[in-house]
């Protein structure tokens, strides 16, 4: 319907595949120059030791969540590396599932910063607001989450 | 140390690439089969519906389903293709990219959280219903910051 008759349906689909292949390409190598030096980045804050760092000076803002001072390690290792490395310290804790819901919140809206604020950057975005506004925003929405939770 | 420090570096850079390139490829070949056809279109089309309410018109909707479905990088991938093909205004990336930093993959990174307590309707609508209207809340919030900021830069 919408290809030029000369055209078979099987070079058609032949040559989107060829397009699409290129586009495939091209992403991912866009996707893999920021995304490598931004993840070395990230495994060399947590080799100099700036998780345990940031994770120490934001306890006192966990009882804001509910949540035991304890808990900052999971969100700023979330913040810094990614959400699977943060479910990992998690564990360690023994949080209840209301507990676990609003960290999950905070975690889920700020995570993987700097990876993917390298990805929001090569969208033309500035990094650094980005990933401001990230933590910013997962913070009041655990914290307006544990505000309402009791009422439920 | 250092050693240590180089050895995961370098296994885990050939692991994130793995994981970016099987799903980078398979997407954008999907996108270039299928974006013509009238069942794609119709995906499309009532995706848009949804995000209109966020400030995005029809040429936003194919990279921000990328992007809730399988995460920011792969959304940003899409706007990144998209803006060199048909030259997306700014503004509609810069609500693209409040929107999909807010939420993204949301099955999986959803899933991630939910297996780790038992399973309630409670706990689902937090971590996602909740989520998803919060994104919205704080997209259509600095949107309307973000046009009033540059509406006055402009006088």
């Amino acid at each position: 319907m919408h290809e030029p008759p000369t055209i078979s349906l099987k070079e058609r689909l032949l040559g989107d595949l060829r397009t699409g292949l290129r586009a495939g390409l091209v992403t991912f190598w866009e996707l893999a120059r920021v995304m490598v030096p931004a993840y070395g980045i990230t495994l060399v804050l947590q080799y100099v030791g700036a998780i345990a760092w940031m994770a120490r000076a934001a306890r006192p803002l966990m009882s804001l969540l509910g949540l035991p001072g304890d808990a900052a390690l999971p969100l700023v290792v979330g913040y810094v590396l990614n959400i699977y490395a943060a479910v990992g310290s998690m564990r360690a804790l023994h949080l209840s599932a209301p507990q676990v819901i609003v960290l999950a919140l905070a975690i889920l809206i700020g995570h993987n910063l700097i990876v993917e604020g390298a990805v929001l950057q090569r969208s033309g975005m500035n990094a650094f607001a980005f990933g401001t506004l990230r933590v910013i925003a997962g913070l009041v929405a655990a914290a307006l989450a544990h505000l309402f939770m009791g009422f439920f | 140390m250092m050693g240590q420090l180089l050895h995961t570096f370098l296994t885990g850079s050939f692991s994130l690439l793995l994981r970016v390139f099987l799903i980078v490829i398979p997407i954008m070949v999907v996108l270039e089969v299928f974006e013509g056809t009238p069942a794609f279109r119709r995906v499309v089309r009532g995706w848009a519906v949804i995000v209109r309410r966020v400030g995005l018109d029809e040429r936003s909707a194919a990279p921000t389903l990328v992007g809730f479905l399988f995460g920011l990088a792969y959304g940003g991938g899409v706007i990144v293709r998209n803006i060199r093909r048909h030259d997306l205004p700014r503004r509609q990336v810069f609500i693209m990219c409040v929107f999909l930093s807010m939420v993204h993959a949301i099955v999986e990174d959803s899933l991630v959280f939910l297996a780790l307590i038992p399973f309630s309707l409670m706990a689902l609508f937090w971590i996602v219903v909740y989520r998803i209207a919060w994104a919205a809340l704080v997209t259509l919030a600095l949107t309307a910051v973000a046009g009033f900021v540059v509406r006055r830069a402009r006088r």
